[in-house]
């Protein structure tokens, strides 16, 4: 342990060491230069680390599987559209498309709804009141993922019928009087899926609370009067008068859920490992490339999702841009 | 400064000293003198505290250290020691796999001269000679074993209930049957394991096909000559589909199956009103029963192996081991192997308690303290044919991926028998 965290520290001091010799030296190399030219040149060798580096580590790795992605299984042979088009073709891959969708259509507008809901109600709190909420539903945001998942495992968990049930949820359905309920197991219109969404939603709801409550904090007073003065409802000044001044943090918390979505991949592979048809592409991505060990495949999954994401980021870039005051 | 200059002169040395080593453990000038011998293995400390004691005081004796070493995912790191020739002297691995592909690849020693063929063909459990058999050449010796496919069984309610262990798989049946008659639940079933949910089935089905098709067509099906999709599996389908689907027969029904965790699943078989009355799963499952059962193993938990087709006829085992292969030839090493390799070698980690069990079927029984281990290493004992985990031995895409989730998508009833077995079937990886 001790000597884990003393490499760890020496590895970011000789990192940071490391760093400021290469900047050093960059800026004697530019003041060598003569006259203007060191100016001109400056800013080019202070950037240049930060571009190399997005190079190597982002850059690069998404061109190779770009090319993987056209390659057979261990990458040997270029085989077309072959992973896209027998990937597409498979019912169960396409199942786990549909998931993703569901994942994508119902959790970030969800994440917005509680984030709302609870930060909307909490700022009619008093100071204290609203502190302790706050704290409760955002408490979730400091267990990671992996453990969160393991906790509602017992959410859902389910024993033979006449066995003590060690799941809060067939602990309250056998306290009724009726069978245990293989809870993960119903995929019928797949609300499974929609269980497994809760552990998400429980997760994240306390991130959109956090962002919308700060924005509606944010929400001039003089607006809010006009408004009541005006004859107003409380429902009417929300949605007329509050909605439309948040809209940007409406948007980004969105849109920052929803990247989150597309690759959520450890509250599954921890509950069901896709199986009851829960599977989506981010945890099939995982098993294609360390169950099954295809990289043809997992590149072809991987750039389905770059796909499918690239339009987003713009966007939020964008609407970012656009946020910023000039 | 005499504590500087000393400083030096011992970092000097040590330093002197390493170079000298590196360069002797590579060379093989010097293997013919060698006087340590280092074994790796991943098996539990128990086991290999019990085997050195027994072993370093023989070897001392002929001159040669014996150094044990304890290496966890031995598998990945065995293969990166051997492309970087830098293995041990001796490794026991748990996946015999990996020692057939280093002996076509001439990384380890063949043991047809190190050890009397013959005599071990005679002493060991059959089969178990075999697991590293390459080309008629033998380049692994199981030193320690696990058994799976036991059916495990609540002793004083099964007995008093006057339940015998069956014989044959019809009998099995019949039992099964007979228990549910009596207004009981014969058995538990749980095959849920976290992200390995389905497993535990995966084990039930290796075993049936084991036992209706002998070990020959069990390696053939385990390679994929014979396909899920065909009469062998459905015949151990069917018949896990008797036991597993039939109303009445599991605690909970078919549809508990998949949530139920196999750790736990057999474990209301010890409630004072049994909630099952049989539990198949490997030697290990005694490690999840409750502790109580645990302390009084002996007078709680009786154990039968699955039994074969037809009574007396052929009855191969399935379960694993650890073996053992010479990576760095010396004559040192090979004395050690020797060691290994008698029936004696296991004494001490018996006695010790540890969960050793000897491969070999001239092994005492009264070494192992426990009747339920006595039990268990009769079956292995008595087999006559040994195989390794199935789906251990498949392409990972399969033995870790489909195999699991088709049997779970199966059992759970997502899927049907048929859908099952041709998406295993197409899941195989094209090599």
């Amino acid at each position: 342990m001790v000597s884990q965290v003393l490499s760890t520290v020496l590895t970011v001091l000789a990192g940071v060491a490391a760093a400021l010799v290469v900047y050093w030296v960059l800026n004697k190399l530019a003041e060598a230069l003569p006259g203007p030219w060191e100016n001109r040149i400056k800013p080019y060798f202070y950037v240049a680390p930060a571009v190399a580096a997005i190079g190597v580590y982002l850059v690069y790795p998404t061109i190779i599987t770009v090319i993987n992605s056209f390659k057979n299984s261990d990458g040997s042979r270029f085989v077309g559209v072959e992973n896209f088009v027998k990937l597409l073709q498979t019912p169960a891959f396409r199942q786990t498309l549909l998931n993703t969708l569901l994942w994508i259509a119902i959790v970030p507008a969800a994440c917005i709804v509680v984030g709302l809901f609870v930060a909307t109600l909490a700022d009619r709190l008093s100071f204290r009141a609203e502190k302790a909420a706050k704290t409760i539903i955002f408490m979730p945001m400091a267990i990671s993922a992996v453990g969160s998942a393991t906790v509602w495992r017992f959410m859902y968990a389910a024993q033979p019928a006449g066995q003590p049930q060690t799941g809060l949820l067939n602990g309250i359905v056998t306290a009724f009087g009726h069978d245990p309920v293989p809870w993960l197991q119903q995929s019928t219109l797949h609300s499974n899926s929609l269980l497994l969404m809760v552990m998400l939603l429980w997760g994240q709801a306390g991130f959109a609370m956090v962002l919308l409550s700060a924005a509606i904090k944010g929400v001039p007073a003089e607006t809010l009067e006009a408004a009541r003065l005006d004859g107003a409802g409380e429902m009417r000044i929300f949605w007329r008068v509050i909605l439309p001044q948040i809209r940007g943090t409406v948007i980004t918390v969105f849109v920052t859920v929803l990247i989150t979505v597309m690759k959520v991949f450890d509250v599954i592979y921890v509950t069901t490992n896709g199986a009851f048809n829960t599977n989506v592409v981010g945890l099939e991505f995982f098993n294609q490339l360390y169950t099954n060990y295809n990289y043809g495949y997992a590149s072809a999954i991987v750039v389905m999702l770059l796909i499918a994401i690239v339009p987003i980021m713009i966007y939020q870039i964008r609407h970012f841009r656009a946020e910023e005051p000039a | 400064m005499p504590t500087r200059k000393l400083v030096l002169a011992v970092s000097a040395f040590s330093a002197l000293t390493l170079l000298a080593t590196g360069c002797s453990s590579g060379s093989d000038s010097s293997a013919s003198d060698k006087k340590t011998i280092t074994i790796w293995s991943s098996m539990d400390q128990p086991i290999i505290d019990g085997l050195k004691a027994k072993v370093n005081p023989e070897a001392k004796a002929q001159g040669i250290t014996v150094q044990w070493r304890k290496v966890d995912n031995i598998n990945q790191i065995i293969v990166q020691k051997v492309q970087a020739n830098d293995a041990p002297d001796i490794a026991l691995l748990p996946q015999p796999g990996i020692i057939k592909d280093f002996a076509t690849k001439g990384k380890v020693t063949p043991l047809d001269d190190v050890l009397d063929i013959p005599a071990l063909q005679k002493s060991m459990t059959p089969g178990t000679l075999d697991v590293a058999k390459v080309n008629g050449k033998t380049y692994g010796l199981m030193v320690s074993m696990n058994v799976k496919g036991l059916v495990f069984y609540p002793k004083k309610a099964f007995e008093a209930a006057g339940y015998t262990a069956p014989k044959t798989l019809d009998e099995l049946n019949a039992l099964t049957e007979k228990i549910k008659a009596d207004g009981k639940t014969p058995w538990c079933l749980g095959i849920e394991a976290a992200t390995a949910t389905g497993w535990p089935a995966t084990d039930w089905f290796e075993n049936l096909v084991l036992k209706y098709g002998g070990v020959d067509k069990y390696n053939e099906w385990i390679s994929h000559k014979i396909k899920f999709d065909s009469p062998l599996v459905r015949q151990a389908a069917a018949q896990f589909e008797k036991i597993a689907f039939t109303d009445g027969n599991v605690l909970g029904g078919r549809k508990s199956i998949a949530s139920n965790n196999f750790g736990t699943a057999g474990n209301p078989m010890f409630q004072s009103k049994p909630g099952c009355y049989m539990y198949q799963q490997g030697s290990f499952i005694t490690g999840f029963f409750p502790k109580a059962v645990q302390k009084n193993l002996d007078s709680e938990v009786g154990v039968f192996g699955l039994p074969p087709v037809t009574a007396g006829g052929d009855n191969p085992v399935e379960g694993g081991g650890d073996t053992a292969s010479i990576y760095q030839d010396s004559p040192a090493a090979r004395k050690v192997m020797k060691l290994l390799a008698a029936t004696d070698v296991g004494t001490t980690a018996a006695k010790n308690g540890s969960s050793f069990i000897s491969p070999h079927k001239d092994f005492p029984l009264s070494n192992y303290p426990l009747k339920t281990t006595q039990s268990i290493a009769k079956v292995a004992y008595d087999s006559t044919g040994f195989a390794f985990d199935g789906s251990d031995a498949m392409p990972t895409a399969v033995g870790t991926g489909s195999f699991w989730k088709e049997m779970t998508a199966w059992i759970s009833g997502q899927e049907s028998l048929d859908a099952a077995l041709k998406n295993i079937d197409a899941s195989w990886p094209v090599s």
